[in-house]
């Protein structure tokens, strides 16, 4: 063998190498766009509290790739909460500034950038992000640097029960909560014996939301009989063979984890199996969902959401205001985004300081008033008392959306009932 | 039987699609030895236009929006070529790779833009909106489309590469450019076109799985991997290469998910790794020069 013979194809595997890893670590590697809607701070993170000036708050989310639609929507809200804070004077007299950057849904990265901004922009509060991987490193600096964290998008309960929760506050019903409040509803139109299949990612968030569910059923004594469970890995693209196991399996329902694009994939791909003649499915159809999927989203099945703007209406002038600037309805991102905001900026008013400690006391266990109406906060583990909303997916469109959302009452899940209380194993 | 069936026509329209995509990489760096990471940029522009010209409900129009789609991003990719692409022909693999994937991130950017991040449907194209039971097996008819469509392009492509004077030139230009500017080519005009077909290709595969999926921010990403793994598989520059490449990816990702679940993921990355211990070219590659 010649050293050329030896040498090209080495070159090139070494390329071939280099852009497999390239892409495979961007998922939406565009790390460093950090953008400022707001210019130099001169808050500082300390207690002091002169009138005036400026207080920084950080948001490093994911603003590109597959999961975009959540961070983006939710950054959106935050910034809208921010508006309104500075309409009426900013907080503790001073203009609130954000910061953003794009995590690429990668825990080191959006470490980095937390990081970044409390050094560098001496930001007050953290607000983020989308995966709960990436909220767990965060979690750990904001920790470390003493700066309260508020998560609105991702859910993971260990995330609040874990250990470093001293000045993290949930603002989004966690991971039991979720199939806590599903099991209620779906305990309540199941009759006779049912035959459920599962379907899921094949990652943390996938199968504990699974077992969350099956648990909860169990716990409301649901005649139910398991007859498939498919765990594809995340991101696969071709999911005929699990759908085929799932449809031959016959099931009545298919409860489904995943959420987004995947579940829109999978609901388009799943009809064109047939699946939904026979079976319905038990998903988190929120209102984005609905909307990408149109008609063929399949009536009779059960959706879950977070916070359905159209079934709050309490919440209305938001929504009219959040559209005038976005031309957009919110996501639930963006309306829990806007409530953790004003979580925030609620607490320092009352304990006239953004220092952490002073606003990790002050919030836990506290009432809030805010666009949802008054959300207490847990003080065991700092969870926001906020409930899941529930429905039947209807079959003919609603007349105001011209789409087919759930059919009326939503079942609006109480806290109370779907809550796992502290000190019980997660 | 039935399970056979099911799997047969999956993996072959998993692999339809694969091919159209890879045969656009693997003949552009055939032709210019260049790997272009934008190719899955294409991919998802090709599928945002056709979701944007047909909507949710697709129809028969869906036949029109594909080339349609398909001469819009072949456009683009003759822009990315003079201004770009033109430029790096001398330079290093990593370069070039580096370049390419600097164009990704802005056409991702790009994309969020003109289509946000809400994700879109298309629905099946007429006369592909229902199932077919064979053999006691039910698969969506929409999957026969797609393998038909990746036959014709295969097919199209082989007559272009081994029977015309195109693909006569295209197969000169990798040898020796020199000597084929001599006979009077105009090889910076070849090499657009070469680069313009590839990026139509793209297109096409993007609006081509549109209905089998959610068209969304992240599908660039996510498919340029994949299309990697086949044509280095296949062996870069191959395009029959390409062909058994998605053959044997899509069927290591449909047995994997039958049989071994929780080791689909990891499959297809062992075929890689395999091909490249025993022949670093690929399987029809040629080693290079």
């Amino acid at each position: 063998m010649t050293m050329t013979r030896r040498n090209r194809p080495n070159k090139l595997m070494i390329g071939v190498t280099a852009a497999v890893c390239l892409t495979a670590a961007a998922c939406g590697s565009s790390g460093a766009k950090a953008s400022s809607s707001g210019g130099s701070s001169s808050g500082s993170s300390g207690g002091s509290t002169p009138s005036g000036g400026t207080v920084t708050i950080g948001d490093s989310t994911s603003l590109s790739g597959a999961i975009a639609q959540l961070g983006q929507t939710g950054l959106q809200g935050v910034e809208l909460a921010v508006d309104d804070l500075n309409s009426k004077g900013g907080v503790l007299g001073k203009t609130v500034k954000v910061v953003s950057a794009d995590d690429n849904a990668t825990p080191a990265t959006g470490a980095s950038q937390v990081r970044n901004m409390i050094t560098s922009n001496h930001v007050s509060a953290l607000f983020g992000p989308v995966s709960s991987a990436v909220a767990a490193a965060q979690e750990q600096v904001s920790n470390q640097f003493s700066v309260p964290m508020f998560f609105y998008t991702s859910n993971d309960i260990s995330l609040m029960r874990g250990g470093d929760n001293k000045y993290a506050f949930q603002f989004v019903p966690n991971t039991l909560m979720e199939p806590n409040a599903v099991a209620d509803y779906f305990a309540k139109q199941a009759t006779g014996p049912i035959k459920i299949a599962t379907f899921a990612p094949d990652y943390s968030f996938g199968h504990d939301t699974v077992n969350g569910f099956i648990a909860a059923l169990k716990r409301l004594h649901v005649n139910y009989q398991l007859v498939a469970q498919e765990f594809p890995p995340l991101g696969a693209t071709n999911i005929n063979t699990y759908l085929s196991t799932i449809v031959d399996a016959h099931p009545d329902y298919v409860f489904n984890a995943q959420f987004g694009n995947d579940l829109v994939s999978f609901t388009k791909q799943a009809s064109s199996f047939g699946m939904f003649q026979k079976t319905k499915v038990i998903a988190m159809y929120d209102y984005d969902a609905l909307a990408a999927l149109g008609s063929a989203v399949p009536a009779g099945s059960i959706g879950f959401d977070r916070a359905p703007f159209w079934a709050m209406p309490e919440v209305s002038s938001f929504v009219q205001e959040y559209k005038a600037k976005y031309n957009a309805y919110p996501s639930e991102w963006a309306i829990m985004g806007y409530t953790a905001v004003q979580g925030w900026a609620w607490a320092a008013e009352k304990a006239k300081s953004f220092d952490a400690s002073k606003i990790s006391a002050t919030l836990a266990g506290a009432t809030v008033p805010t666009i949802r109406g008054n959300i207490t906060i847990q003080a065991c583990d700092h969870q926001a008392e906020i409930p899941e909303y529930v429905g039947t997916i209807s079959a003919t469109p609603d007349s105001q959306y011209n789409m087919r959302l759930y059919n009326s009452p939503v079942f609006t899940a109480p806290f109370s009932d779907i809550n796992p209380a502290c000190g019980a194993s997660s | 039987m039935h399970a056979f069936v099911v799997d047969l026509v999956s993996t072959l329209s998993t692999a339809g699609y694969l091919f159209i995509v890879s045969a656009g990489l693997t003949l552009v760096f055939g032709a210019m030895r260049v790997i272009n990471l934008a190719h899955g940029s294409f991919y998802m522009y090709g599928a945002f236009l056709v979701s944007t010209i047909v909507g949710a409900s697709s129809g028969a129009r869906f036949w029109l929006a594909i080339p349609a789609a398909a001469v819009a991003v072949g456009a683009l990719g003759a822009l990315v070529e003079v201004t770009v692409m033109r430029r790096l022909y001398r330079s290093e693999h990593l370069t070039q790779l580096l370049a390419t994937f600097a164009l990704l991130l802005i056409f991702a950017d790009v994309g969020l833009r003109i289509w946000g991040t809400r994700a879109r449907t298309v629905g099946n194209p007429t006369p592909f909106g229902g199932r077919i039971t064979l053999a006691g097996a039910t698969f969506p008819s929409y999957d026969i489309a797609i393998i038909a469509v990746a036959a014709v392009v295969g097919l199209a492509l082989w007559v272009m590469l081994t029977r015309t004077v195109f693909g006569w030139k295209v197969r000169a230009v990798v040898s020796d450019p020199e000597a084929l500017a001599t006979t009077g080519t105009n090889t910076n005009l070849l090499l657009t076109s070469v680069f313009v077909l590839g990026a139509a290709l793209a297109a096409v595969a993007g609006g081509v799985i549109a209905p089998q999926t959610s068209v969304a921010p992240g599908i660039d990403q996510a498919i340029i991997v994949t299309a990697f793994i086949v044509a280095v598989i296949g062996g870069l520059g191959s395009v029959a290469g390409a062909v058994l490449g998605s053959v044997l990816i899509a069927a290591a990702e449909t047995l994997g998910a039958r049989y071994a679940p929780n080791w689909a993921s990891t499959l297809i990355y062992a075929v890689l790794i395999v091909v490249l211990a025993v022949r670093p070219w690929g399987l029809l590659g040629a080693a290079e020069r």
